[in-house]
């Protein structure tokens, strides 16, 4: 199988910020007792504002370093690369990891918002779903990374309990408050 | 205009596309009936490569084309037979010496 480690990255940071961002969303909404819509009608909100941030924010930084490497070659060939071949797979790069950001993101803000959806709606199944697809994020990992598979499932399984720890002890505050 | 049966050209090209996808644009030309490319200095954005073209009418133009397309700047053209038969180079007095 082959695969683009380039796109990898956008992949699993899309996918990470989408899932734990939605989840965080779903959480605090959640303790003010909103009804499922209302639920559904933030984090979906939320998922696609995500989406499109993750999208153009990489398609701006791959831009920028992408036309970035195009002027150092350019440079070294005493000669412009506009209307290329060169050029042409250098716009195809930007716009894939583009979509790839974006779209990991939107897939990823999914997860959790699915019960919602499907109005069986509760903080544990999005919880549970979340922390399942961190486990099939880990091991996307460490397949592309060549790394152990236990040690990236810990890490990202441990890095989206930490966050569902942070937005719970914020729960906790408000219901203090 | 006879034909061009052989060019060799000295290539400056950046690293992508590769030297393999470079030299199978060129044999993909039409009247190319093959196609040598050797690299013989790497720098870190560059590389320099002799390309050996064959074929029974190679269109130059379209040679230049292809390599301009892929990025690449054509040096200088070192070698080119043209005609009804490949005449090979011969040596001469000033060579041996």
């Amino acid at each position: 199988m082959s695969f683009n480690i380039e796109e990898g990255r956008y992949i699993i940071l899309g996918s990470i910020d989408g899932l734990l961002a939605t989840l965080g969303i779903i959480m605090g909404v959640s303790v003010v007792g909103a009804s499922n819509a209302i639920i559904v009608s933030a984090a979906f909100g939320g998922a696609i504002a995500l989406a499109l941030t993750n999208g153009l924010g990489s398609y701006l930084a791959e831009s920028t370093i992408e036309h970035g490497k195009l002027a150092i070659t350019e440079k070294s060939l005493l000669r412009k690369l506009d209307n290329t071949y060169v050029e042409s797979q250098s716009r195809r790069k930007i716009a894939k990891d583009a979509m790839s950001s974006g779209g990991a993101s939107f897939i990823g803000s999914l997860i959790p918002l699915a019960p919602w959806i499907f109005s069986v709606g509760s903080v544990a199944a999005s919880v549970g779903l979340s922390l399942i697809s961190l486990v099939a994020l880990g091991i996307y990992s460490a397949y592309i990374s060549r790394q152990s598979y236990a040690i990236s499932v810990v890490k990202m399984v441990g890095l989206g309990t930490l966050i569902v720890i942070a937005v719970q002890l914020l729960r906790i505050g408000h219901l203090v408050q | 205009m006879s034909q061009i049966k052989r060019l060799v050209l000295d290539v400056l090209k950046p690293h992508e596309p590769t030297n393999v996808e470079v030299a199978s644009a060129i044999g993909d030309i039409r009247d190319v009936d093959g196609v040598n490319l050797s690299l013989y200095e790497v720098d870190q954005q560059t590389e320099n490569v002799k390309i050996t073209v064959e074929g029974i009418d190679v269109d130059y133009d379209l040679v230049l084309q292809t390599i301009e397309n892929l990025g690449g700047v054509v040096h200088s053209v070192d070698e080119i037979i043209a005609g009804k038969k490949i005449v090979e180079e011969e040596e001469t007095l000033h060579d041996r010496g």
